[in-house]
């Protein structure tokens, strides 16, 4: 394998390697992944073949360019005698190629004069093409990596002191970023006010490895945030809410269609359904290849189940047997619904899915955690037999956060239709007992994450 | 919208409903044909899938004849293609899906079959 410089987007850093895992995995080739994580946006990592590094580039949210990496130093001295170890990297271009070369830094800003001499100390290379601005057939990058001073205004960074420098040819400049832009909520013919963020989505979607041909669902469809990502990389989708309402807004036809006829994706729309997740129609499981959904938790809008809280009242019963008698369908009849725990939920979930899933298929959904109180095994608790977790990334918020959770059904057998637990006990918990930190997550994030000993 | 390609994959689950719940029966309906992209791989890898006397039945009801009452051994391209346009182009925008056993009615309205069932439906 032959290494090669990523520049990662400076943002959600611990979603940046799951991605370029599952779009790897989507292409089937392999990754060689540094040893330690890298806090910063340069990362080495090794590729059988420089055309997985476009496909990459062309596919992952998160990554801004890849370079074929040239040398890597703490200092100057360093990045030289790396750079000379690789000459047969970068022996071909010496005759006749025309090239542009800069020097950039990441959390600083390199002096002209400065940069100028950089460039100066690779004469050894001895380029003799034209120095080509607008369409060079070769661009050299130069990297300085400097610690983040964010906040530290008296230690400003000194020109220099740099971490690490980094030095490569470039292959290609990343072009998935730019669908941030094409699916910006604000932008959508129809949205609410839990739609999930454009470039949240999307990972979302690559987390799916969506692909022409993949059939994927979401049982939480809600305003469709993930469907139409999913769509676009070519993905049939189905979605089902308990709440039509949410996938329909208040015009015609109704708003997860409309969007996706603005995004050209509406014949990938392949149907939508008004059900309770635990109260399904599906007539066979190993459907999908991937389960997509932002179950509602509770802050904005809480995830219902049908059932009702309480035991009705006597008159209630009455009423409702009049109507059954009567046979009168001329007003459309709403079921009640109760409160559905965030835990129970996670866990019926990851059953269901493991259920409609296809051996391989991935369930990739966000649980809200909260911070102080988070331990890995919350995650493990909600598995069942043949369901793996394979990514778990945080986006933090401060006292909570929400964690995109990527479930992979490892088992390669058949399961029944699951049943789900509709009583509010808590023989679920299992001998362990466990119980996950994101259980209650609404009360909790409403009495302002406070201990309860406090 | 429901196309015959997610009705192939519904069944009636009301209470104690386990027995002749499928395919549900279309009424009233009101069709419109659009186009969708044809994915021969994605049709082949579904076809395992498919209950096809359903398929033949429901598209019949709603007046497509294309498809042979027995499911071709040979999977050829005019076959992929029929196989298409039955379950991706034809789209129920209005009506109802009845139970064949229970007689529950899903109304479809703006394309958005209500699934839910009522309180006495709830195991």
């Amino acid at each position: 394998m032959r290494g090669y410089l990523f520049v990662f987007a400076q943002s959600h850093s611990e979603f940046r390697i799951p991605e370029i895992q599952s779009i790897a995995e989507l292409y089937g080739f392999s990754l060689q992944l540094p040893e330690l994580e890298s806090v910063g946006p340069f990362v080495v990592i090794g590729l059988e073949k420089e055309d997985h590094a476009r496909l990459l580039a062309k596919r992952c949210i998160l990554l801004k360019s890849v370079y074929e990496f040239w040398g890597q130093g703490s200092t100057y001295e360093e990045l030289h005698n790396s750079t000379r170890a690789h000459k047969s990297l970068w022996d071909p271009y010496q005759q006749d190629t025309s090239f542009r070369f800069f020097v950039t830094a990441y959390n600083h800003t390199i002096p002209q004069s400065r940069q100028r001499q950089i460039m100066e100390d690779f004469s050894y290379m001895a380029y003799l093409g034209k120095i080509e601005l607008k369409q060079p057939e070769l661009v050299m990058g130069c990297f300085e990596e400097y610690d983040d001073t964010r906040g530290l205004a008296k230690n400003r960074v000194k020109d220099g002191n740099f971490r690490q420098v980094y030095f490569g040819r470039l292959i290609e400049e990343g072009s998935a970023r730019a669908l941030i832009g094409h699916f910006d909520v604000k932008k959508r013919a129809y949205y609410g006010n839990t739609s999930m963020d454009a470039e949240m989505s999307l990972l979302m979607a690559n987390q799916t490895k969506a692909a022409p041909g993949s059939l994927i669902y979401d049982p939480f469809m809600g305003t469709g945030s993930m469907a139409y990502p999913t769509a676009h990389f070519g993905a049939l989708v189905i979605g089902s809410d308990i709440d039509g309402r949410q996938m329909r807004g208040k015009e015609k036809p109704a708003g997860v269609f409309r969007a996706a006829t603005q995004y050209g994706l509406a014949s990938r729309i392949l149907g939508l359904f008004t059900f309770d997740m635990t109260r399904n129609p599906w007539r066979c499981g190993d459907l999908f290849d991937a389960i997509v959904t932002d179950p509602p938790y509770g802050v904005r809008a809480g995830a219902k189940r049908l059932g009702r809280k309480t035991e009705p009242s006597e008159k209630h019963k009455e009423v409702y047997r009049e109507r059954l008698a009567s046979g009168r369908t001329d007003q459309p009849y709403i079921p009640p619904t109760k409160p559905y725990e965030l835990s129970d939920l996670a866990r019926d979930l990851v059953l269901l899915s493991r259920y409609l899933l296809k051996p391989g298929g991935r369930l990739v959904f966000f649980l809200p955690t909260v911070t102080d109180e988070y331990e890995d095994v919350d995650i493990q608790s909600m598995l069942c037999e043949g369901m793996e977790v394979i990514a778990n990334s945080l986006q933090d918020f401060g006292s909570w956060g929400r964690r995109l959770v990527t479930i992979k059904k490892t088992a390669t057998t058949s399961f029944p239709p699951p049943v789900f637990n509709t009583n509010d006990d808590t023989s679920w918990l299992g001998p362990s007992g466990h119980v996950p930190a994101h259980k209650d997550f609404r009360e909790k994030y409403f009495q302002g994450f406070r201990k309860e000993n406090s | 919208m429901v196309r015959l390609i997610t009705h192939n994959l519904l069944a009636c689950h009301a209470k104690g409903c386990n027995a002749n719940n499928f395919p549900l029966q279309f009424k009233d309906v009101e069709i419109e044909i659009r186009e969708a992209e044809f994915n021969p791989d994605f049709l082949r890898g579904f076809l395992p899938k498919i209950e096809w006397k359903a398929l033949v039945d429901s598209a019949r009801q709603i007046g497509d004849t294309s498809l042979p009452a027995e499911q071709p051994e040979m999977v050829d391209d005019d076959f992929l293609k029929s196989l298409h346009h039955v379950l991706l182009e034809l789209h129920i925008e209005e009506g109802s899906m009845t139970c064949p056993n229970c007689s529950h009615v899903y109304p479809i309205s703006n394309g958005i079959p209500n699934m839910l069932l009522a309180e006495h439906e709830i195991a």
